[in-house]
């Protein structure tokens, strides 16, 4: 039984041509700039106190593509609002739960599995132009390399399943999109430029986005979570979301 | 055979009541016709029999149990509530595709009722590319997919050319001939007269009318008779099994006879008749002579 929910929400994600063709986009922005900003920061490698190679060859590309994830993830579940398709989906399926978890389930594995194909192709073309550009490179048998490229993939999982969440709970894609941005972009990577010192540095450390890209880092930071920690922080704040998110799909009216 | 029991169905939007305590049973093998002005509550009671709006009392049962409780739903329940209701940039054969897939049916059946609906040529064609009418129709695949007992539509000839209307009726019909509990929603008497076995007539959320189309049609019409000495007349005609009603000005309705029967009995009754006028109150008129005080928006003369 639900086994059929999962198939039937694949077939929807992927007959919609647009949904490929955003996922493929997202792994383009991530490899793409990724790429670039890689070089440019192996360039600079002996003006920089710590090189974190295998970091530097996964976050640049990570802050475009975490943007069409999520509002992927938003749209997986606001388009069912907007088409008045919702009405139909809950009529096949009209166990609410049932109906949410097919959906989280499914986009989390189709992000997970685009996010390691992303961050291993960036990790990999990366450590190519660094190395190119003069600087150290990384190698996946390095010390805790191998858990910041496939962490990468994880926190592309989350991050639409974030997505998801707020557009179960918002409905409009533009509302649950803005939300998004606010959350994973402007909050934490604007905000503490403009906060005041130590709510700026609390944003920096707990933010939960924030926090979840300590899975990247192969350097400790002593000012920082842990990797695990912050994995788990980032982890925890989208369970909260969903667990929102079931807890009104199951009482509202469709 | 399934029928669909709605008991003291209830669901209310602030301090308005959409549907107020509606108490009927929707009967397999024929066609019942919701009957209501817009704004009666007929959507809102076929979203709660589908578990899409939840009520605040009482409750929608199909077979016994509630929509949200069966364990196969499309098999059971078919439903177009809204044509359009769809994601555009799919083809229609993948809309069906994907319900095929969360009813574990398998896909041959979403060939089979694009074949149905006649909608197989554009099988692979957008949906944002279909006129109502051929969303309509994908609708109408869609109820059909799982071949269900019981089938609900949501004003389904709404912006239909008069070759859908009729294609519509006859599917309906069929349906119900094949022996389907089959509700179909309306705000025209005119579609119900040539479509219904029954009628579930609604206003204002609650069951105004709760009656068989052929006595709907027998009570709506009569003829009016005036005679000099109307008891004996009225004697015999009860006696022939007509109904007779005595209006205020001292004429008579007679339903349930034609005129030329009328004029006959009249004659051996030995009574002079005065006037033998066949009164054709239209279906419309009698249903808007029920509604008239259900109406939610009435144009007003200035």
């Amino acid at each position: 039984m639900r086994a059929r929910a999962l198939r039937a929400e694949w077939t929807k994600f992927r007959t919609v041509p647009s949904n490929l063709v955003t996922l493929a986009a997202a792994v383009v922005l991530m490899v793409g700039p990724g790429t670039l900003t890689a070089y440019r920061a192996g360039e600079g490698h002996q003006g920089a106190g710590v090189f974190d190679a295998a970091n530097i060859s996964l976050y640049g590309g990570f802050l475009f593509a975490q943007i069409v994830v999520g509002s992927l993830g938003v749209m997986v579940a606001s388009s069912e609002y907007a088409t008045g398709m919702i009405r139909t989906s809950l009529t096949a399926v009209p166990r609410r739960a049932r109906l949410l978890a097919a959906k989280v389930t499914m986009f989390g594995a189709v992000a997970l599995a685009a996010g390691q194909v992303a961050s291993f192709a960036s990790f990999l073309l990366g450590q190519v132009v660094i190395a190119a550009a003069g600087a150290p490179a990384a190698t996946l048998g390095q010390p805790g390399v191998l858990r910041a490229v496939a962490g990468m993939g994880v926190v592309w999982a989350l991050v639409g399943l974030v997505g998801v969440a707020l557009g179960c709970l918002l409905r409009e894609t533009m509302i649950a999109t803005t939300v998004l941005v606010a959350i994973n972009f402007i909050i934490p990577i604007i905000g503490p430029r403009l906060l005041p010192e130590a709510a700026g540095a609390a944003v920096t450390t707990y933010w939960p986005i924030a926090a979840g890209l300590r899975i990247t880092t192969t350097v400790a930071d002593p000012a920082r979570l842990g990797p695990w920690a912050g994995l788990g922080l980032l982890a925890a704040f989208t369970a909260l979301l969903l667990a929102a998110a079931f807890a009104l799909f199951r009482t509202r009216d469709a | 055979m399934t029928a669909i029991e709605l008991k003291a169905l209830t669901k209310r939007y602030g301090d308005r009541t959409a549907v107020d305590g509606l108490t009927c049973v929707i009967e397999p093998g024929r066609v019942t016709g919701f009957l209501g002005p817009n704004g009666a509550g007929k959507s809102t009671t076929m979203r709660m029999i589908l578990g899409l709006d939840r009520p605040d009392g009482g409750g929608a049962y199909v077979g016994g149990r509630r929509y949200t409780d069966l364990p196969d739903p499309m098999r059971e329940v078919g439903a177009l509530l809204d044509a359009r209701a769809v994601h555009g940039t799919r083809t229609a054969r993948d809309h069906l595709l994907w319900l095929a897939h969360a009813a574990g049916l398998p896909e041959s059946r979403a060939d089979e009722v694009l074949r149905q609906v006649g909608l197989e040529s554009v099988a692979r064609r957008r949906v944002r590319t279909f006129s109502l009418g051929m969303s309509q129709r994908l609708g109408i695949a869609a109820a059909l997919l799982g071949d269900p007992a019981v089938l609900l539509f949501d004003e389904p000839v709404n912006g239909l050319d008069p070759e859908g209307v009729k294609w519509i009726r006859e599917l309906m019909r069929g349906l119900a001939g094949e022996g389907r509990a089959v509700l179909v929603s309306s705000h025209l008497m005119s579609e119900m007269a040539l479509t219904a076995d029954h009628l579930l007539i609604i206003g204002r959320g609650r069951l105004i009318a709760d009656v068989a189309m052929a006595d709907f049609v027998r009570r709506s019409s009569g003829v009016l008779v005036r005679a000099d000495d109307p008891e004996p007349l009225v004697k015999r005609l009860t006696g022939e099994g007509a109904e007779v009603r005595t209006v205020a000005d001292g004429g008579l309705v007679v339903g349930g006879m034609e005129a030329g029967e009328i004029g006959r009995a009249a004659l051996a009754a030995g009574v002079a008749l005065t006037e033998l006028t066949p009164q054709r109150t239209s279906l419309e008129e009698a249903y808007m002579e029920l509604t008239r005080d259900s109406l939610e928006f009435k144009a007003v003369a200035v």
